[in-house]
């Protein structure tokens, strides 16, 4: 019994250690063979190849995290309602009432944010 | 299925979401009805329920809630609470509290979860129900926006919280995974016969730490002083009454029915847990100056001695730490009652202000006097009752010793009361001008000492209440 749940894992160990020295060996090459030339230039990060413009200590809108609490609501109601869609037929009416319970629920919580000016970007 | 059993939760829900709409289209001066509205809401839920003969039903929503005697006494209990934090709330808010619609209906909806732990059969409804709880507080004690220690412990609040209800949920995956259920009475099927291994084991007591951090209990206690202090005043009153009351009615429930057959293996973390508590709490109490971080530190050694009758185990020590449970939440409230009566008139929470207050105003004075030494202990007020019924019950259970050690930690808890009595009636104050007390917490104040006394010197009801309750487990 042991043994069979056991032996299951090993090809994780075994691509683990497989992995890890792997990279440890190419991290270490890479100190040994490569060049090392500090200059103002490899200092900077990489953007994709484009020289970095401005600073990166900005500040972010606040309205962002709320428009991403306000959207993750509605996500959510989707990834409930795919389920529901393709089996309540089999359930019958009770389905149907408790999926409607729960959008009241979040429609008054579109209510809530609306009247609260959350969709309002001034 | 029967969904009238869940009535009161549905009812306390509605009322909470009507609030949050109305909220939202009245103008500001209708809000200052909030509070009566909720008041009377949950009153009409109490003596509604009352009247309806506490209906219980041994098997529902497949296990998952269940409502018995348990369940009945401590919805009461904490409907009722919610009142009184409701009462004390009124005036605080509107001095202090910009938002008050969602005040109070986080308000309803934490004893919403309240009552919903009572009646949990399962760990996961049980975890959902104290995240509810959590989630409610984590607002509530920074919702205070402009105050800066509000929102510090608001936000250590909600980080350690977080690691909390993570450790409860890891022990829950483990008890899951090794028993295949998360339903109380199987998880007491499965272990009933079959010895605890380590990792059940393990399960265990990251669940009792879960619990622990909850509680406040040693060594998992160090949010509570911040929590407590930087909260607003109605919010530390909840926290220490009502959150504290139904996290101990959720733990007595998986311990006493989910973990019972399995005792001999986490008597011993909670027997040191609870000694550990109670005398931290109470040497830590002696050293503070503001009365919020007394109250913390006073709710840390309370929980030592409940954390007693859940590691004492039987028919007698669950019904006393039921009983303690009432008389502590009811003390507390009335204690936290005074105190925010006092801050709506002074602004002060410092002990040494507490100075002459006996002559500002001899009501507030008595009443804060009453319900500390109810805390402390002594007889003819409610807590005398309690710790002589729930501590008798626990030395009869052979734990000598650590009823030794809470009855000597409930003397030195003796001191740090007498030290604001002594403040009140005996130090000279600064400011003499008589304190002006409204009629609506004058009378709530007065009902609520009397009920102390009252239930110190009679206390047959809620002893009986409290039987009843325990006997759903044994």
């Amino acid at each position: 019994m042991v043994t069979q749940t056991s032996l299951n894992y090993v090809p994780v160990v075994v691509a683990a250690i497989v992995s890890g020295t792997v990279l440890s060996l190419l991290f270490i090459l890479a100190a040994v063979v490569a060049p090392k030339r500090r200059t103002m230039i490899s200092a900077i990060p990489y953007e994709s190849g484009i020289p970095p413009k401005g600073s990166t200590w900005k500040q972010i809108n606040l309205r962002y995290y709320l428009f991403a609490v306000f959207f993750l609501v509605f996500d959510i109601e989707a990834v409930f309602l795919f389920p529901w869609a393709l089996t309540y037929l089999g359930i019958g009416a009770i389905a149907f009432f408790e999926m409607v319970i729960f959008l009241g629920i979040l429609f008054l919580g579109l209510v809530y944010a609306w009247k609260k000016g959350v969709l309002k970007w001034t | 299925m029967n969904f009238l059993l869940l009535l009161p939760e549905i009812s306390v829900a509605i009322l909470a979401g009507c609030i949050i709409i109305i909220d939202l289209f009245v103008p500001e001066r209708f809000k200052r009805s909030f509070p009566y509205v909720s008041i009377t809401g949950l009153s009409l839920i109490v003596v509604f329920y009352i009247f309806s003969g506490l209906p219980s039903s041994p098997s529902f929503l497949q296990n998952v809630i269940v409502v018995d005697h348990f369940t009945s006494f401590f919805r009461i209990l904490f409907l009722l609470l919610g009142i009184g934090v409701l009462f004390a709330s009124g005036e605080f808010v509107e001095k202090h509290i910009d938002k008050k619609g969602e005040y109070y209906a986080l308000i309803l909806i934490a004893v919403l979860a309240t009552m919903l732990m009572a009646g949990a059969r399962e760990l996961l409804t049980a975890f959902l129900a104290i995240e509810l709880l959590s989630f409610s507080l984590y607002v509530l004690v920074s919702i205070t926006r402009t105050d800066q220690r509000s929102n510090e412990s608001g936000m250590k609040y909600i980080i350690l919280g977080v690691l909390s209800s993570a450790l409860f949920l890891f022990g829950i995956s483990y008890v899951y995974g090794l028993l295949g259920t998360t339903i109380f009475d199987d998880i007491a099927q499965a272990t009933i016969n079959a010895p605890v291994n380590l990792g059940l084991l393990f399960g265990i007591t990251l669940i009792i730490v879960g619990f622990g951090f909850k509680v406040a209990a040693v060594p998992f206690h160090m949010w509570a002083p911040d929590v407590y202090e930087g909260a607003p005043l109605p919010t530390t009153a909840l926290l220490a009454a009502l959150a504290k009351a139904a996290v101990f009615a959720l733990f007595i429930r998986v311990f006493v029915t989910a973990f019972g057959p399995s005792i001999s293996s986490w008597q011993t973390i909670i027997l040191i847990i609870a000694g550990l508590t109670m005398t931290l709490g109470n040497l830590v109490a002696l050293t503070q100056s503001n009365i919020k971080r007394l109250m913390a530190y006073s709710s840390i050694g309370q929980s030592g001695y409940m954390l007693m009758g859940i590691a004492a185990f039987s028919h007698l020590t669950i019904s006393g730490l039921i009983f303690h449970i009432s008389g502590y939440a009811l003390s507390t409230i009335a204690a936290f009652f005074t105190i925010i009566v006092y801050h709506n008139q002074t602004g002060h929470e410092e002990i040494t202000d507490y100075a002459g207050l006996a002559k500002r105003s001899p009501f507030l004075a008595i009443s804060l006097m009453a319900s500390l030494f109810s805390l402390a202990g002594l007889p003819f007020f409610v807590g005398f009752a309690t710790k002589f019924y729930f501590f008798t019950a626990v030395a009869a259970e052979g734990f000598l010793w650590l009823v030794s050690l809470a009855i000597l930690n409930s003397v030195i808890s003796l001191y740090y009361y007498l030290q604001i009595v002594r403040q009140m009636y005996i130090e000279p104050g600064t400011e003499t001008a008589p304190l002006m007390i409204g009629p609506t917490p004058r009378i709530v104040l007065g009902f609520l000492a009397i009920a102390i006394t009252v239930l110190g010197i009679y206390p047959r009801f809620l002893v009986a209440g409290a039987e009843l309750a325990a006997r759903t487990f044994f």
